[in-house]
């Protein structure tokens, strides 16, 4: 007598928790807003302004980060003869907070790294230029500034480099590469960085990275390596562990190193996707970038989470509205630290705000920017994290312009625009990462509350969301909620009859609440859209053997251990299998095979006992 | 070398760059364009007006862009005077007579530092040498270009 049942395998994958793992962030020394103001006494305007005394340690502090050799700005600000030769350029790109680059609003609370000048600073540079751009006493000018040269954190641990080159034409609107890198690991990892390194800097207006656990981004490579176009990246990411860093580059910007707890797992079957917007530079250039990957030996205690706010649905913007909004309110169903925030929309984008309003009715700003310019979009992070409590609610409110007099309007005339993943299209969304306060609650992964809200509050917006009735589901079977989770499986089965992995979860659940003729249907159905489906064949080999169909079970028991040969589990279960169907010695070396894989395996050890019992008792008789 | 001197009977065109100003550098491809397009008509110079810039410096720039066009350094700034140029990049027209019909951006690409449009949807250079070509009136009034200011220069 053996046991055949080993529980069900039901994937925690689903495409829900998509784009962004990953973006960003830039220096890793935290400077703070505002800027220091202060230049002494003589920095009074309306006196003479000089280079050496005024105007270079601003330069220096502010400008010359990027303007510099190797790095992205165009030319370098590192001696008066480069100031004096861009002078008005200077005043003009200051005076109107074209330069530095940054968006949010100046009321907004204090995210590190914030380039912005101070109104003091503007003024000297405009009395400066105005003044004939002085050189000053040539002696007097502050130490030229220093930077690292090469990796910025110093020799990374492993550097993986693309494949191929990408060839960007010399002119053109902009372009959106990605680049797929294969996991350099040959077991588990934490990250505490990646530095990226994007190739020529001037050509690159920010790249994401993205931990690909599922491998399915570069499916879309016409060859390996070869990489592929494309702005926005659907990645599946895994319900119970999602992706919940930002790994993101711009000009200027340092990696950034997580703190102590808060590393990234890179497994040996993850894809590192780097996802690069570029802008033509007026000659044909090439692109091959690395990435450099800094590893800890404290792996993740804490667990941090992007939320999503979106509503693509609602984005349906007429040709000629200057002023659509589009909103999105979710209320928090646990305590959370505010650690980082990132708008994103495409050329059509206006004005961008996310609020939060206290369970006391007060609100607060979390970030605004008035004028939104996708070049510049970039991940912000609060130099303190913002408590936002239990009943918090979070909204987003982004309004577009897709009149003619939005010069960005990719449309001439302007055409009716909805959401999509191209430039062309449009997006409305929020993600913020939060790190959810340890919870009394029942000792449940506070996650798992977000997740939950945020599958209830998508399904709110809309009934037929494939993703929120799967990650729904999927966390309801967790809870061990099972016939709600099957009817929410059941739903986004309906939603996308040809779905793999909802169809592989439908069964499963279906199949561990026992209703096992149920199951059948649909794990076939898996199969047969992903015949080398290992979670499939494992459930179906359980359930046809639960039926008594040992012959069929055999079958996808088989094919399991050939998907997956270190897999304990599908050893011992094809062993049983065998075991059933009489045939001993095959029964045997499974059962060895999964013990081998691992030693702890009960239904091996208890049936090879059994096995050897009953040869024993044989020999006696 | 006077390049208003020379080409007797067509329409000259001044183009003032920079090796080192982004926007004068992504108006190679279309620099290239309009100076293929009216090859016969109109005869096209490259003007350099930082005397910081070296020949050697300027050769190379013109290899890496891919420009296949003379250029001229500009050190005394009479060019850029007589064309009342005042950024990189920004064309010049002058008609056969060699009277400036046009000077400013060459489109609208640029509306303002770091705010480009996705593609031109005003083309002032190629309509100004059309004009100037066919005798006619020039169509735009001049048009002042974004890019790098040439008085910043030494």
């Amino acid at each position: 007598m053996t046991r055949n049942s080993q529980g069900i395998v039901v994937s925690l994958i689903c495409s829900a928790l998509i784009c962004v793992t990953a973006a960003a962030d830039y220096a890793k020394a935290v400077r703070h807003a505002g800027a220091p103001s202060s230049n002494g006494p003589g920095s009074d305007a309306s006196q003479q302004v000089t280079f050496t005394r005024d105007i270079a340690p601003i330069i220096f502090r502010s400008c010359a980060p990027c303007h510099r050799p190797g790095e992205a700005a165009p030319f370098s600000l590192l001696s008066y003869t480069d100031a004096k030769t861009h002078a008005r350029q200077i005043a003009a790109v200051t005076e109107r907070r074209i330069m530095p680059p940054w968006l949010p609003a100046p009321d907004d609370p204090i995210f590190a790294d914030d380039l912005r000048l101070s109104s003091e600073q503007i003024a000297l540079i405009q009395a400066w230029a105005e003044q004939g751009a002085p050189q000053g006493d040539p002696s007097a000018i502050p130490p030229k500034p220093q930077f690292v040269e090469g990796w910025q954190l110093g020799k990374p641990d492993v550097i993986v480099k693309a494949t191929q080159p990408f060839a960007l034409p010399p002119g053109g609107s902009d372009t959106y590469w990605n680049f797929v890198f294969r996991s350099p690991v040959a077991q588990t990892r934490w990250l505490k960085a990646i530095e990226i390194r994007p190739g020529d800097k001037r050509l690159v207006h920010h790249a994401n990275v993205l931990v690909d656990r599922g491998q399915t981004a570069r499916l879309l490579e016409k060859q390996a390596g070869s990489g592929f176009g494309g702005m926005e990246l659907t990645i599946e990411s895994e319900v119970f562990d999602p992706d919940s860093h930002f790994l993101f580059w711009k000009p200027g910007s340092a990696p950034y190193v997580e703190p102590d707890g808060m590393a990234i797992r890179l497994d040996k079957d993850n894809d590192l996707v780097l996802n690069t917007h570029l802008q033509p530079s007026g000659k044909s250039e090439t692109l091959q970038p690395t990435l450099g990957l800094y590893f800890t030996d404290k792996p993740a205690t804490l667990h941090p989470i992007l939320l999503q706010m979106e509503n693509d649905h609602l984005l349906d913007i007429p040709p000629g509205d200057k002023d659509f909004l589009v909103s999105d309110d979710f209320t928090l169903p646990v305590d959370v630290d505010l650690l980082a925030i990132y708008p994103h929309a495409h050329y059509l984008g206006k004005d961008l705000q996310a609020l939060a309003t206290f369970p006391d009715g007060t609100t607060r700003s979390l970030i605004h920017i008035a004028r939104w310019d996708l070049n510049w979009q970039a991940v912000y992070r609060y130099v303190e994290p913002m408590l936002l409590p239990k009943g918090t609610t979070i909204s987003m409110r982004f309004t577009y312009d897709n009149s003619a007099e939005n010069i960005r309007n990719p449309n001439h005339p302007p055409q009716r625009v909805v959401a999509g993943n191209r430039a062309s299209d449009e997006m409305a969304h929020l993600w913020l990462q939060v790190l959810p306060k340890d919870s009394a609650q029942t000792g449940v992964d506070p996650r798992a509350f977000i997740q939950e809200a945020m599958a209830r509050h998508n399904l709110q917006k809309n009934p037929n969301d494939f993703e929120a009735h799967y990650n729904l589901a999927a966390l309801l079977q967790i809870r061990g909620e099972s016939a709600e989770s099957a009817a929410h499986f059941a739903e986004a089965v309906r939603l996308r009859p040809d779905d793999a992995t909802a169809n592989n979860a439908l069964g499963a659940t279906l199949l561990a609440v026992g209703r096992t003729a149920e199951s059948i249907p649909y794990l076939s159905a898996a199969l047969r859209v992903r015949p080398d489906y290992f979670d499939a064949h494992y459930n179906l080999g359980n359930a046809l053997a639960s039926q008594g169909d040992f012959t069929g079970a055999l079958l996808h028991f088989r094919a399991a251990v050939r998907l997956n040969p270190e897999d304990a589990n599908a050893e011992a279960n094809l062993g049983s299998a065998f075991a059933e169907t009489g045939n001993v010695k095959e029964a045997r070396i499974h059962y060895e095979r999964a013990l081998k894989l691992n030693p702890n395996n009960e239904l091996a050890r208890e049936n090879l006992q059994q096995l050897e019992q009953g040869k024993s008792d044989n020999h006696q008789n | 070398m006077d390049p208003l001197k020379a080409a007797p009977g067509k329409v000259v065109v001044l183009i003032f760059v920079r090796t080192d100003c982004p926007i004068s550098n992504r108006y190679a491809p279309t620099i290239l364009r309009l100076s293929t397009l009216h090859a016969e008509k109109a005869a096209f110079w490259l003007v350099y007006p930082d005397k910081a810039e070296s020949p050697e410096a300027i050769r190379k720039h013109e290899r890496d862009f891919g420009y296949q066009l003379p250029a001229l350094r500009d050190v005394h700034r009479s060019l850029v005077k007589e064309s009342r140029a005042q950024i990189t990049p920004e064309a010049a027209v002058f008609d056969a007579n060699r009277r400036l019909v046009y000077h400013g951006r060459i489109d609208n690409l640029y509306e303002d530092f770091g705010r480009a449009r996705t593609a031109a949807t005003t083309h002032e250079l190629d309509d100004a040498i059309v004009a100037a070509i066919n005798g006619k009136p020039l169509p735009v009034d001049n048009v002042p270009a974004v890019g790098c200011y040439i008085s910043d220069l030494e």
